[in-house]
């Protein structure tokens, strides 16, 4: 035994004796986690957040969450002299005075960016594999609350230099809560500290911005790893992966190395973007002044959607009973989000209840598979796709030299007319993909051989699918199905019918019969009725790749 | 809501300025103005470039604009509305304008600085009006500048300059490419929907300032690399998916991949 | 042996598993009954069923059944390739120590401050150090665990998640049971009180949050601003703004000139001038503009953005934020956009010595609109 491994058994069994973790820890080293590159967004994610602590933790050594106000005497000339809040001057000394200060100013903007983009990104591919399916709902909730915690975050962010862009996000964000009924200006009040804008606030949304919302992301970034650990990540269709277990690496080296590596190669992308493209240049905006705006205000991109919609907004406002209710401001900002992200949440249960599916899922869908809730995704990317276009809609107007106007009567009709579009096409889309899917698994491949009929007619073989594909297409193992991939007759039920579902308690498999609707979500069109179209029997092609006339 | 009425008003804002101007040139010359000021005396400079502008004039201008710089179809009359007014059209390129456009976009100037300056001086000597303030253009104090531009420029033309939409069709162009003599020009006449500003509301010194700064944001080097436009959080977002996404959904590919 | 590497296309890789035979293909482990030699198996078979359903009883994860040695990858079959791998690695972490070393000496050398030449490449550049010294290490790793590690597809068994019936049901009881255990059920005055004493804990934080802010004439702050007769309109400086001030076409930010008036988020003005005769005043607001002047609140109805955009040939006010457009000439009313109520106007005449001075404060809450608003 080398010293190193002595060393190691050494400190084995000093913890051990102590802890007893022995067994859970070999336990955790030999963790299968499943390899398919879809699986490693979340982990994007998870990455940004770890580098928004670190550069986070840099920043509020130098950061002062004050709004006192002094005068600006740091190395930035333009400004040299001119009053402005303590926090603004700060953020100045960390952009200019500090060494290195804009590099991380600037890793943590772009990584509060890349924290949201890969939680929607990560948020797509759940939705359009199924992975929210029985047993992991509760993960899906903990998730949305990750995107709305997120975007809080970002937002009580970007509002703490105290510049002029995000002064006017403020006072937005003030005249949106004063348009709430009843409460509205009593919550304006407690939140500023007073009239807007206070001497307040600033240092009210640090102390949400680096304790509060940190703290509650990281206990749900706990829990949904927690529940990912235990539950066990869900797998893709394929060569021997069934509902009950998971193929792919284990922990311990593999797995450990890549996540690693990639946690790496995210703060590498994040590095480069910190340097090399400038973001939230604060000293160009200037200090906040309440009757100052810059051209071309707009939020960060992931507060664009509600921008949008508060653009889209016909004027509508309700005087009634002496008070008023601006449906123009509550409707866009307050309903509309309350809308969209309880229907997110909601969705798992949503889904079962339209398909009255209940049974456990460890195996994904192909998104084509569910040709429905893949044409609901799409619609839905398309709705916020054009929220996020109207939210920039005088820089597509200035860059394009379109009339604002326009866009916005555009977008007004479109965003009702173009989502159920989206909807059709898709599904349509997903159909023909099925529809290629079955030729291949039932038709087989064309094979370049060309054989002629005693009558004389020429013909291309075909050769059957891989059975690796034909599993991964038809998300059948053929162990399950030996009468389906022997070409014989099958005894199960078809797709639309009824299913057999097995499900692992403890007591060993349990044999639920299903009644699958015939209606919304009788998705998949493979028919698993028809014989599969055994694998190649051909004799080997020479690898010349010319078709050999037999 | 149409865009129709809303090109009428633009129309008829123009239409009521040239009457009134030609109105006013008209009285003008009629009840002999102090006959020419420096142009008494041909020999000096003055006279010169008017004479060299008039002759640029009636070439480039004239069909528009008339003989006499009283407009016509084509165009505004041009009496009274100052050198300025014409250094800011005809270095921006602007001026002349490409047949049958509405709008007057930037373009590479035709004349040279000094063709300029003589046309300049020659629309000048018709009806004065605002012109160019002596000694530097752009030695003007920064601070002040910024402190000027944020309040009166940045509203249309964004906090770097990078221009902007306005109502209907209308935008702020940006002034990335306007020297210190076009962006001076602009303040003092107030081209199309441009407010402007006299001397009362902004002092020429104050006008300095604001060159110097919008200078000083479109053409000095900024840290932090590359400026995405300085159209603020819209090309940040774009990048981050473009981008970071693109590029780290390309990493988890590779690292996916088997070897 | 022939591969099928990626990047061929996707018929050949189709075709490929025809080409080389079962022995090597991932297709020919057809389920469970597959015993072929590239199956290596880390423990016996029957052992690890029975493990399986061993550990699913007792609700632990298995541990993964079997590594399948998958197409052997170039470094699997030569050492010469597995030491060029090896090589590349290395390269990758040497690369990360020179982009610390670069990042290093760039931070102490590179001129850095605003006011010294070229200070805009010291970000670059240690941005592309950073990258260097993150990325080196990041890939290194990852090339590593691809071309020299452990090449397995491990396959773990899942346990199922639902308990026994009978577990649910002893669950559930011991809940109950010591739910009666408490006597809350039984003993009432108990219950109630507790209802009282914990319900009443939760409203204590409330009157802490008051003092957040100053509710006192919570409504005033809404509906005045510090406009009023005879406070002048002057500049950002502190000059007054006198007639005559303004070209035709113009427009001026105005503030009360009062103490701190230039920082009040509800007092900014803007003064336009046009010619009388564009300007159509709104009934009752004759005299509320002087000689072409009028005075508009900056400050937008629909969410407070100053609406300072004026074009002064349409006389169209445009808001940046959410692009409300309003007419200037016409008492600033809502052309266009989620604004639902015209920009307050503040009454103004001029006084002896020829500045502007306010009639009175603006007659309607100034901004956003909220809830106590009357009309």
């Amino acid at each position: 035994m080398t010293v190193l491994g002595k060393g190691a058994a050494g400190t084995g069994k000093w913890v051990d004796d102590r802890l007893g973790s022995s067994n859970f820890i070999r336990r955790s080293l030999n963790k299968v986690f499943p390899d398919h590159w879809s699986f490693m967004l979340g982990e994007i994610a998870l990455y940004s957040f770890i580098i928004l602590l670190l550069t986070g933790t840099y920043l509020t050594l130098f950061f002062d969450a004050s709004m006192h106000e002094v005068v600006y005497n740091g190395s930035y000339i333009p400004l040299k002299g001119v009053t402005m809040s303590q926090a603004y001057a700060s953020t100045l000394n960390i952009s200019f005075d500090v060494r290195g200060g804009l590099l991380m100013r600037q890793i943590h903007h772009w990584a509060a960016l890349l924290f949201l983009a890969s939680i929607t990104v990560h948020l797509m591919r759940v939705f359009f594999t199924g992975a929210f399916r029985k047993p992991r709902e509760l993960n899906w909730v903990i998730g949305t609350l990750l995107l709305i915690t997120g975007i809080l975050e970002g937002f009580a962010g970007y509002s703490l230099p105290d510049d002029l862009l995000s002064g006017t996000g403020l006072r937005i964000a003030a005249s949106i809560t004063e348009s709430i009924p009843v409460i509205g200006t009593w919550a304006s009040i407690l939140l500023f500290g007073g009239e807007f804008p206070g001497t307040s606030i600033v240092g009210r949304l640090y102390a949400i911005h680096i304790l509060l919302i940190p703290g509650l992301i990281l206990a749900l970034i706990t829990f949904h790893l927690m529940m990912i650990w235990y539950q066990k990540h869900t797998d893709f269709p394929g060569p021997r992966r069934t509902e009950h277990n998971v193929v792919g690496s284990r922990m311990y080296p593999v797995y450990a190395a890549k996540a690693g590596g990639f946690f790496f190669l995210v703060f590498a992308v994040l590095a480069l973007l910190g340097g090399l493209a400038q973001i939230n240049p604060i000293w160009l905006y200037g200090p906040y002044d309440p009757s100052q705006v810059s051209a071309g205000s707009q939020p960060d991109w992931y507060m664009g959607f509600l921008d949008g919609s508060t653009r889209l907004m016909p004027n509508w406002e309700i005087h009634a009973f002496s008070h008023t209710i601006p449906i123009n401001v509550i409707l866009p900002t307050v309903v509309l989000p309350g809308i969209l992200f309880n229907l997110l949440g909601a969705w798992p249960w949503i889904e079962a209840r339209l398909t009255k599916d209940h049974d456990y899922h460890n195996l994904l869908d192909r998104p084509r598979d569910k040709p429905r809730r893949t044409a609901i995704g799409a619609m839905g990317i398309s709705f916020y796709v054009m929220l996020l276009i109207a939210g920039g809609n005088d820089i597509i107007a200035s860059i394009f030299s379109i009339s604002v106007q326009t866009i916005t009567h555009t977008l007004r009709v479109a965003i009702f007319v173009v989502p159920p579009l989206v909807y059709w096409a898709t599904k349509r889309f997903c159909l023909g993909l099925q529809r290629a899917d079955d030729e291949l698994v039932h038709h087989g491949i064309e094979s370049g051989t060309i054989r002629r009929l005693p009558s004389g007619e020429f013909v291309e073989e075909t050769v059957g699918l891989p059975v690796p594909y034909q599993i991964t297409l038809t998300g059948v193992e053929p162990s399950e199905r030996p009468a389906l991939h022997a070409g014989e007759p099958p005894e199960g039920p078809g797709y639309g019918d009824k299913q057999v579902v097995e499900v692992h308690g403890n007591g060993g498999p349990v044999v639920h019969e299903v009644r699958r609707p015939r209606g919304f979500f009788r998705d998949k069109t493979i028919s698993r009725k028809e014989p599969l179209r055994p694998e190649a029997t051909m004799p080997p092609l020479e690898g010349t790749g010319k078709p050999r006339a037999k | 809501m149409d865009s129709a009425p809303s090109r009428m008003q633009r129309l008829s804002g123009p239409t009521v300025i040239v009457l009134a101007l030609a109105v006013i040139g008209m009285l003008y010359t009629a009840f002999g103005a102090p006959a020419g000021h420096a142009k008494d005396d041909p020999t000096t400079e003055q006279s010169m470039a008017v004479k060299a502008g008039r002759e640029l004039y009636l070439q480039g201008c004239s069909t528009c604009h008339g003989l006499g710089l009283q407009g016509g179809a084509g165009g505004p009359s041009l009496i009274g509305v100052g050198e300025s007014s014409v250094i800011f059209q005809v270095e921006s390129g602007r001026m002349p304008l490409k047949a049958g456009t509405v709008e007057a976009p930037r373009k590479k100037a035709k004349y040279t600085t000094a063709e300029i300056d003589q046309l300049a001086a020659f629309v000048g000597a018709h009806g004065g009006g605002p012109k160019l303030p002596p000694g530097k253009l752009n030695d003007g104090n920064l601070q002040q500048g910024g402190e000027l531009f944020r309040t009166n420029c940045a509203s249309c033309h964004n906090f770097a300059g990078a221009g902007g939409a306005l109502s209907y069709g209308q935008y702020a162009p940006p002034l990335t490419e306007a020297s210190a003599r076009v962006i001076m020009g602009a303040m003092q006449s107030g081209p199309e929907n441009m407010p402007r500003f006299s001397d009362n509301q902004l002092t020429p010194d104050e006008k300095k300032a604001v060159v110097r700064y919008v200078q000083f944001i479109t053409k000095a080097p900024q840290p932090g690399g590359a400026a995405l436009g300085r159209f603020g959080p819209v090309p940040e977002g774009l990048v981050m998916w473009l981008v970071g996404i693109t590029a780290l959904v390309g990493v988890t590919l590779w690292i996916g991949a088997r070897a | 042996m022939s591969e099928t590497p990626d990047g061929k296309s996707i018929r050949d890789r189709l075709r490929a598993p025809a080409d080389t035979g079962a022995a090597n293909s991932g297709g020919d482990s057809r389920g469970s009954d597959v015993t072929d030699a590239s199956f290596q198996q880390t423990d016996s078979r029957a052992e690890l069923a029975s493990h399986g359903r061993d550990e699913r009883q007792h609700s632990a994860p298995s541990a993964p059944v079997a590594h399948a040695i998958q197409e052997p990858r170039k470094a699997d079959l030569s050492e010469a390739e597995a030491r060029s791998a090896e090589r590349k690695v290395a390269a990758l972490f040497v690369l990360s120590f020179l982009g610390v070393i670069g990042f290093v000496v760039t931070f102490f050398v590179a001129p850095f401050k605003f006011t010294e030449r070229d200070n805009i490449y010291f970000t670059p550049l240690l941005a592309l150090f950073m990258t260097l010294a993150l990325a080196g290490i990041g890939a290194g790793a990852v090339l590593w665990a691809k071309t020299l590690m452990v090449d397995e597809e491990a396959v773990q068994e899942r346990h199922g998640f639902a308990s026994e019936i009978e577990e649910r049901d002893a669950t559930g009881q011991a809940l109950v049971q010591g739910f009666e255990q408490t006597g809350l059920a039984r003993r009432s005055l108990l219950r109630n009180t507790l209802l009282l004493g914990a319900g009443s804990l939760a409203l204590l934080p409330l009157p802490l949050l008051l003092d957040l802010g100053p509710y006192a004439h919570k409504e005033d702050r809404f509906r005045t601003t510090a406009w009023k007769k005879g406070v002048r309109l002057v500049r950002r400086n502190g000059t007054p703004i006198r007639i005559g001030d303004l070209a035709l076409g113009s427009l001026e930010t105005a503030y009360p000139d009062v103490p701190g008036g230039v920082q009040m988020a509800d007092t900014p003005t803007m003064l336009i001038r046009m010619r009388p005769e564009e300007l159509k005043p709104r009934k009752g607001r004759e005299d509320w503009s002087v000689d072409g002047h009028i005075a508009y609140s900056v400050i937008c109805t629909h969410l407070g953005c100053p609406v300072k955009l004026y074009e002064q040939q349409t006389h169209h006010l445009f808001c940046p934020c959410h692009q409300s457009t309003f007419d200037a000439s016409n008492g600033a009313k809502v052309l266009f956009g989620p604004a639902a109520r015209n920009l307050p106007q503040l009454p103004i005449y001029v006084d002896d010595e020829g500045y502007f001075v306010a009639k009175s404060d603006y007659t309607e809450p100034v901004g956003p609109s909220f809830w106590e608003r009357k009309s």
